[in-house]
């Protein structure tokens, strides 16, 4: 009885073809006559040549190593060639032993923030992007916001004084109602307050009025309101953007004349110092403020305007500037938000020169400036008396 | 690549590698490391990474050349890069690093070398199969048949290592090492399948 050892002893032999030929006929008769055998037999060739194919896949790997690790010295410093190629040689006679691997030194914490931004680079790269598109378009949102917020009533702290009606709209018709309850007898007719209102004063008797230019910037309609809520309803008749000063003209066909004008429109300039008033509309009621003449100029050095010590709110703009006489002197334009009590006025001189011009064109209706002054020497509760049925309020449609 | 060396173009390689060349699988090796090396970088990859990688892939094809069944379609570069891909891959998914997609800059489809790398990756369990069985069978088996087989010594010189008497003893002992072997190859082999 042949053990495996035997077999593979014979194995070997036939396939080095080291058998006698009858010998080798035998087996191969009984290769084919026994599967056993077949089976043994493929084991063995498929075990040695795995062993041939192992010890090939090491030597070849040994080879790779030493290639590459020629290939790193030889990038290092450029050796000449007689001493790379004598170094090859050398090298494969030492191939027995595994070639030393090339190290790059590099620490393990920068190996890992290697990784890291090999691995998230794209994704890092998106974030900051997003990151910085979202602040610059915040910061211009509210750039942008704040300069639409400001452009149309004020700029660098000039704050024009026309006062916006909507906020106080609830709490009026609220009043409206009460008042209906107090007297049934009046028809409950709703009164549109208007989108902002400003103040406005009388140039001439027969229906001209004064009021500022951005009181009634973008308006559809406009309607005079006196102390006795008397309504009419006004037009543009001209406008100074740069002066701020707009001339309207009463159209309503029942409108018969304020009467004389108490007032009279100073053509020079006032002085420094003059104690000046005025009266106007910044709530449902005449106001009365007064304050002394500061500056001959208006904001950043705007001659056309007078600095006025007296305390404006929204809705005094275009209300008339007085002196102690009851000159006529300016029209409350708007105020400084940065300076204390800082209140700025259009000179009556421009206004004058404005009608001067307008007349001399000869459009519309001639205009009929009061001469006399009604108003000097009496007291300034009088004076108040006299002018508070000349100064309106100007509500104004969008 | 180095002064005054031939320089080869794909059919020459592969002519060359056939015969066993050692200059020619040098160049070769150097020509196209670059371009592994960069793209395992690239990918999250390390220097020794990229080596690994990089061999293992021209081991792949030097084996196919040496068969004489590789059916080159393509570049040997493309060629290259396709199994060196699909390497790097592997070995990322193992790693779970793989978090998104590879930056390719080589085609890399239809090159065959899918297929090729199946066919390698059996091999390749199957020689760790054998370097396991070659481990556990212990001395003087596992010198004995690393001389026969592995490093090509005649039997002549094995039974001067090994101080046998005569060259018959050597022999009588490499088959029963063969024999030992066997049973852990195909123990081990069948476990794994």
């Amino acid at each position: 009885m042949k053990t495996e050892a035997d077999y593979y002893a014979l194995f070997e032999a036939y396939r080095a073809g080291g058998l006698a030929d009858e010998e080798q006929a035998a087996l191969e008769h009984r290769l084919a006559a026994d599967p056993e055998l077949a089976q043994r037999l493929s084991e063995f060739e498929k075990l040695t040549g795995m062993l041939t194919a192992y010890g090939r896949r090491q030597a070849l790997r040994r080879r790779l190593q030493t290639i590459h690790a020629a290939m790193v010295a030889e990038q290092a410093p450029r050796l000449d060639l007689a001493k790379a190629a004598d170094q090859d040689e050398r090298r494969e006679q030492l191939t027995a032993r595994p070639a030393p691997r090339p190290m790059l030194r590099v620490s393990r914490t920068e190996e890992k923030l290697r990784a890291f931004w090999q691995g998230h680079r794209a994704t890092m790269l998106v974030a900051a992007a997003v990151a910085v598109l979202a602040v610059f378009t915040t910061l211009l949102g509210l750039e942008m916001y704040r300069t639409a917020q400001q452009s149309s009533s004020s700029r660098n702290g000039y704050t024009m004084l026309r006062r916006e009606v909507e906020r106080i709209k609830r709490n009026q018709r609220s009043m409206n109602r009460a008042i209906t309850q107090i007297d049934a007898t009046q028809p409950t007719e709703r009164i549109n307050p208007g989108k902002f209102s400003g103040t406005g004063f009388a140039l001439t008797s027969d229906g001209y009025l004064v009021t500022s230019y951005h009181v009634i910037q973008g308006a559809d309609s406009l309607l005079i309101e006196n102390r006795a809520r008397q309504r009419f309803r006004a037009e543009p008749v001209f406008t100074d953007v740069a002066h701020d000063l707009a001339i309207l003209q009463i159209t309503d066909k029942d409108f018969i004349g304020f009467g004389r004008l108490p007032y009279a429109f100073k053509r020079n300039q006032a002085d420094l110092g003059e104690k000046v008033y005025t009266l106007g509309y910044p709530r449902e009621d005449l106001v009365f403020n007064d304050g002394s003449l500061s500056a001959r100029s208006g904001f950043e050095g705007d001659t056309n305007f007078y600095q006025v010590s007296i305390p404006v709110n929204p809705g005094n703009s275009g209300g008339p500037l007085l002196d102690d006489r009851g000159n006529l002197i300016g029209v409350v334009s708007g105020r400084q938000m940065d300076v204390q009590s800082a209140a700025f006025a259009t000179k009556s001189s421009y206004l004058m020169h404005l009608v001067d011009s307008l007349s001399t064109t000869g459009a519309g209706r001639p205009y009929n400036l009061p001469r006399a002054n009604q108003l000097s020497g009496a007291s300034r509760p009088q004076q108040i008396r006299k002018l508070q049925d000349y100064v309106f309020v100007v509500k104004v449609y969008e | 690549m180095g002064k005054g060396q031939p320089s080869y173009t794909d059919e020459e390689f592969v002519a060359a590698i056939r015969r066993d060349d050692d200059r020619a699988l040098a160049q070769l090796y150097r020509l196209h490391f670059p371009m592994i090396s960069h793209y395992v970088l690239q990918n999250s990859g390390t220097d020794d990474e990229a080596q690994d990688v990089y061999q293992e892939g021209v081991m792949v094809f030097y084996e196919k050349v040496r068969e004489g069944s590789l059916e080159l379609s393509c570049q040997i570069k493309t060629y290259l890069y396709a199994v060196c891909r699909r390497l790097w891959l592997k070995r990322l998914a193992e790693k779970n690093r793989f978090g998104g997609r590879l930056e390719d800059h080589e085609p890399f489809l239809e090159t065959g070398a899918e297929a090729d790398l199946e066919l390698a990756e059996e091999r390749d369990r199957q020689l760790g199969t054998m370097s396991q069985a070659l481990d556990l069978i212990g001395e003087p088996c596992r010198s004995l048949l690393e001389g026969f087989y592995l490093l090509d010594k005649s039997m002549q010189q094995l039974t001067a290592e090994f101080g046998y008497t005569n060259a018959d003893n050597a022999k009588n002992q490499k088959y029963k090492c063969l024999v030992r072997l066997k049973k852990l190859f195909f123990s081990q082999y069948q476990e794994l399948n």
